[in-house]
């Protein structure tokens, strides 16, 4: 379901606060407009069935340190 | 002069590289006030540089002897801040060395002349940087470059260097091949290591070169693949080279255009250009992929939320110093909550098993590059497929599906598919598997070699 204009904007609020991101007033209408075309994409990924197989892409890869090892 | 002839007429001793790097330098002199594409001229550097080519001793083995090329101001240069784009960066401490793929061009013989324009940060395809002015299109001057490695894909339209490397997210080195005529390599990801420039996206970024033709972009290419331990994204395979195989048959490839949403949301240009490679290729097959916008919408969330959270520092205290056009973009991209995000990563998995099911049955993938040819600089708004779309954004709906799983892209140059616009080119992907850039680039040559796909020089009228 989309998420309403007040919605968004709550958001926007709440997650620049927990952020410590002022937004000025000046580039609020652009933020919104932006977190509210980024909320219509989601829609579309939240929308997807996936099962436990899909993993998340963003795959860790562990760093050797640099040198033989003991 | 192409870089293949360049590099053997030096090694032969019929050129000197120091002539050609001054030709070079004086073509950029004479167009760049025009083209806009270089945002730093290395003229010191690559005049001692090609003094060293000339009497190196082993000068005949360098497969880019004398070679002019230039980079995306997103790469290292020592002694050169990394601007990638911004403002905000001209404060950085000059980078202490090059960035590990140009060293790599220069270990093959290739000299670094200069550093090229792009969109801030990377976030972008037009570069219309506000900082930095717009790049130009060499075949329109009215029109944009595309971007975000617009000073790439304009440098070698124009014919300053026959070789420039950017980097490709979304489509940044697709794009501008497309609009600016020019032929592009989007390697698999992590096939090239991008030690040493300035990231954009860590999970969708690949670097890449520009030519205009397909010989050169392999050599560029092959003389940059190798392993980087220090890279985590490099896949640390070990080269595979693509030059001595780019005259072999295509009869015997799988071949089909990609259906549905690369047509819907395809202009008639760009539909006419991969219907003109396709029949080239003898192929009348079509490959039909399902939820193609929902991974177009994951490299949207990944790429707004992970760039957004990369330059979070700075958005807090000077936001008012990012680029305007992307500056509201960055602000919403760290407010985004995390499932988003993390649902993104596992779509963007889910596409590309997807996309291995369909190379079980065919070895290369056509789609358009861009849904039109170059809009004018300044355009807001392009009507697709129904729909009043923001024009910026959308010159990536048709390359961003694909760099969300890292396939291997070679992007080739068709043109006279608008009949409203004949001057203006216009791209057609060329998709392999992953690791087979050698199958994209031997399609590509074989469209090169029937003329159909061509890279002249602008006439920068």
């Amino acid at each position: 379901m989309s998420l309403t204009p007040a919605q968004i904007e709550a958001m926007v609020q709440a997650n620049a606060a927990a952020l410590g991101l002022r937004i000025a007033v000046e580039h609020k209408p652009g933020v919104i407009a932006f977190v509210t075309l980024a909320a219509a994409m989601a829609e579309r990924v939240m929308g997807q069935e996936l099962g436990v197989e899909d993993e998340s892409g963003a795959v860790f890869v562990p760093v050797s340190p640099r040198g033989p090892l003991a | 002069m192409k870089a293949v002839e360049i590099a053997a007429k030096v090694r032969s001793g019929e050129l000197s590289a120091s002539s050609v790097v001054q030709s070079s330098l004086a073509l950029i002199a004479a167009t760049d006030p025009k083209v806009n594409a270089f945002t730093a001229v290395l003229a010191e550097r690559a005049i001692k540089r090609a003094g060293q080519i000339d009497k190196h001793t082993r000068r005949a083995e360098l497969s880019l002897a004398g070679v002019p090329f230039a980079v995306k101001n997103l790469f290292d240069i020592a002694g050169l801040p990394t601007l990638a784009g911004s403002k905000i960066e001209r404060d950085a401490a000059p980078a202490s060395r090059d960035a590990l793929l140009v060293r790599r061009m220069e270990a093959a013989g290739a000299i670094l002349v200069g550093a090229l324009n792009m969109d801030e940060y990377a976030y972008g395809f037009t570069t219309e940087n506000s900082h930095y002015g717009p790049t130009r299109n060499p075949h329109d001057l009215t029109r944009i470059s595309g971007g975000s490695s617009g000073g790439s894909g304009a440098a070698v339209a124009a014919g300053q260097v026959p070789i420039t490397l950017g980097s490709d997210t979304n489509g940044s080195i697709r794009v501008p091949s497309s609009l600016c005529g020019v032929f592009g390599l989007k390697p698999t990801y992590g096939r090239l290591p991008r030690l040493g420039s300035y990231p954009f996206v860590a999970s969708l970024d690949h670097l890449g070169p520009f030519a205009r033709s397909v010989a050169d972009l392999a050599f560029a290419y092959d003389a940059m693949q190798g392993p980087a331990p220090d890279d985590p994204a490099c896949a640390q395979r070990p080269p595979e080279p693509t030059r001595e195989l780019l005259g072999g048959r295509t009869d015997g490839l799988r071949i089909a255009v990609l259906g549905g949403w690369f047509r819907e949301m395809a202009m008639p240009e760009a539909l006419a250009a991969v219907d003109a490679v396709a029949q080239a290729l003898g192929t009348t097959r079509l490959v039909e992929l399902h939820d193609v916008d929902r991974a177009r919408a994951a490299a949207f969330l990944i790429t707004n939320a992970e760039s957004s959270t990369l330059h979070l520092a700075d958005l807090k205290t000077r936001a008012q110093d990012f680029e305007p056009l992307s500056r509201d973009r960055f602000l919403a991209g760290a407010l985004l909550p995390a499932a988003w995000i993390v649902q993104a990563q596992r779509v963007r998995h889910a596409f590309a098993r997807q996309l291995a099911r369909a190379f079980e049955t065919v070895d290369v993938l056509l789609a358009p590059a861009t849904p039109c040819v170059a809009p004018v600089i300044g355009t807001e708004w392009l009507e697709i497929n129904g729909q009043r779309l923001p024009a910026r954004a959308s010159m990536g709906l048709l390359t961003q599906p694909i760099s969300c799983i890292g396939l291997p892209v070679v992007a080739v140059p068709l043109w006279g598919c608008n009949p409203a616009a004949p001057h203006l080119p216009i791209g057609v992907q060329v998709i392999a598997a992953p690791w087979r850039e050698d199958l994209a680039l031997r399609v590509a040559a074989e469209l090169e070699a029937q003329g159909l796909a061509t890279a002249p020089v602008a006439a920068l009228n």
